[in-house]
């Protein structure tokens, strides 16, 4: 009984890595090709005649970017966590559905279509790739229910169907693009982060949290269901219920994440499978300790992507895969007895 | 109307033109041990999965506790009914404790979180089932006797008087079968659980169960008290096989014998068939 994990517990766990990720979040946006000083921040934003620098860099510039990674960062390992435990797929990650192909078409639509207006401050890359995003995720959903109710293979063979078509249209749509427009699609596609309106950023932080809190609360239910949507059945959890609340929820949230950075890979498959080799698979501790280590996982991601090649800057997919494959490799060999499938 | 299950001229089929059941009516009764048995195809994973409520009927009535199932919701049905699948194994590597207390997830408080009265229930469960030893392992590492019998302290964990069982004890070895057994009747007797059992072991049947549903491929179905509906004519011509039949104590016994089994030849040489 003493191995069960108490709320006391997971309270604490995840209280410490909230602390990390502010330490975290605060370190890394100190770091940059200008030196900003915490004390000259704090001085204020200096009146009309003399702007204080450090303020302006530090308000302005590295706080929305950094507040931007650390929600993209938790959205898209919540997201993983889900899509993994009612898919029943460790390989499963929140592209896995589709998601990342309609965000990616609904980007290409909008760069080749040439758009150039704004919707709340929203540029038509992100409003398109957004409802891209949504689209293919029910698209792949509605086809899913038709294949059978309590059958995942369905769903997970619809995903890579549609998955496949829609990057042959992405592929099909860059071929005839002009060059100027096919280097800023890639760019989206790899991956990347950039200075944010900050009210966006709350809006999408503020929907992010809500999600996992969301998932937090139904994060029993996914641990039954892992057994097995029969299994959980009898063992009294409403499947069809929680099924559909996790995936609008891990949906929703992954397109927020993917319309404001674009598709940011890896992160939404290892960080679940980290968390899980070290705390154990209880949902309850996944879902929120996820979201946090995500969020603190793309932080440093992003700041080595800006900093690395300083003043250039990588994008950041190609810095959570260079990072986070090692990392976890090194967690796999060292953990793996603790989790089933690589027994 | 009588019984803790009653079935009343229950039919299904997964396809609209062909029948897997067809018009089977039983009853049993609270406290009972129901063997249902039968050839492969002849549809008693199907029955067991009507009961718990995963297929709906085509026609007819399933009445658990007095109530047709149809009202139940999934949460009050999981409170009277619990099954034990046939081995399933998670894809993340909970532990034996974490299994078991799952049973326990529509109880859980607005936090996700046991009551102390949960962990009273699992504990129990774990003792009943002699697995409380390995409660902290992954199941992933143990035998699949050890597995079946945590699956079983988690259907026991649910608290709920009628206990389902889909080949309970298909891939053990003779000593974990009769432990699987002997476990079941405890919670029989013990704490007067209703147990319902899809078997291929006709002689555990015997040895274990009250009553046996014999289901045909046929479609049709015979119900009674064990020594009746397991008889040898009834058995060879359900499994259409030639049987040999024994008797220890009270009980019979079964012994398929193919063409090529070395007493059928034995036999057949005395008394000279061919």
């Amino acid at each position: 009984m003493d191995q069960l994990l108490r709320p006391r517990r997971m309270i604490a766990t995840t209280g410490l890595a909230l602390g990390a990720l502010v330490v975290v979040m605060l370190t890394c946006s100190l770091i940059g090709s200008e030196n900003v000083s915490l004390k000259a921040v704090f001085s204020g934003s200096g009146d009309q005649s003399k702007a204080n620098p450090d303020y302006e860099i530090f308000v302005r510039v590295r706080l929305p970017r950094i507040v931007l990674a650390g929600l993209v960062g938790a959205a898209l390992a919540c997201s993983g966590v889900v899509f993994q435990a009612l898919l029943r797929n460790p390989l499963a990650d929140p592209y896995i559905l589709g998601i990342s192909s309609g965000a990616g078409l609904g980007a290409i639509i909008a760069v080749v279509g040439g758009l150039n207006w704004t919707l709340w401050g929203r540029s038509p890359i992100a409003v398109f790739a957004f409802a891209g995003a949504l689209g293919t995720v029910w698209l792949v959903w509605s086809i899913g229910r038709l294949t059978g109710k309590f059958h995942v293979t369905g769903l997970l063979l619809a995903g890579v169907v549609v998955n496949a078509f829609f990057s042959a249209v992405i592929m099909f749509l860059t071929s005839i693009a002009k060059s100027e427009q096919v280097y800023s699609t890639i760019f989206w596609l790899m991956g990347n982060m950039a200075e944010e309106d900050l009210l966006v950023l709350w809006v999408g932080a503020g929907c992010v949290a809500g999600g996992i809190v969301a998932l937090f609360f139904i994060s029993p239910q996914l641990n039954a269901l892992s057994f097995g949507a029969e299994d959980a059945r009898s063992m009294g959890v409403n499947i069809a219920r929680i099924r559909t609340i996790a995936f609008a929820i891990a949906a929703g949230i992954t397109a927020i994440a993917v319309s404001l950075s674009g598709l940011i890979g890896f992160v939404g498959l290892i960080v679940p499978h980290a968390v899980r080799l070290v705390f154990g698979p209880d949902h309850r501790q996944m879902v929120p300790l996820s979201g946090v280590v995500g969020a603190i996982f793309l932080v440093v991601a992003d700041t080595l992507a800006r900093t690395i090649i300083a003043p250039a800057q990588l994008p950041v997919g190609v810095v959570t895969a260079i990072l986070g494959g090692p990392v976890f490799l090194v967690l796999l060999v060292k953990h793996s007895r603790k989790v089933g499938w690589v027994k | 109307m009588s019984g803790i299950i009653h079935v009343q001229n229950l039919s299904f089929g997964y396809t609209t033109k062909s029948l897997v059941l067809k018009d089977i009516s039983f009853s049993v009764p609270s406290g009972g041990f129901l063997a249902i048995a039968g050839p492969n195809g002849a549809g008693k994973s199907t029955l067991l999965n009507l009961i718990c409520g995963a297929l709906t009927p085509r026609s007819g009535t399933i009445i658990i506790d007095a109530a047709p199932i149809e009202s139940y919701s999934t949460r009050t049905l999981a409170a009277k009914v619990a099954v034990v699948r046939q081995e399933s194994v998670p894809i993340f590597g909970f532990s034996v404790v974490e299994t078991v207390l799952m049973a326990r997830t529509p109880y859980f408080g607005t936090a996700g979180f046991e009551s102390q009265a949960d962990r009273e229930i699992v504990q129990d469960a774990l003792e009943l089932t002699d697995t409380a030893g390995f409660a902290s392992r992954p199941l992933t590492s143990l035998s699949s006797g050890e597995r079946q019998r945590v699956f079983i302290a988690r259907a026991l964990a649910q608290n709920s008087p009628i206990l389902l069982l889909d080949e309970p004890t298909s891939f053990l070895d003779l000593k974990h079968q009769v432990g699987i057994y002997d476990l079941l009747k405890a919670a029989q007797f013990g704490k007067g659980k209703t147990i319902v059992a899809v078997t291929h072991d006709i002689n555990l049947a015997c040895q274990y169960c009250d009553q046996a549903l014999l289901l045909g491929t046929d479609g049709l179905s015979r119900h009674g008290p064990v020594s009746e509906v397991l008889s040898t004519e009834q058995i060879e011509n359900v499994f259409g096989v030639e049987i040999f039949a024994g008797r220890i104590g009270q009980e019979g016994f079964f012994m398929p014998l193919g063409k090529l089994a070395k007493d059928r030849a034995r036999i057949e040489a005395k008394t000279g068939n061919s």
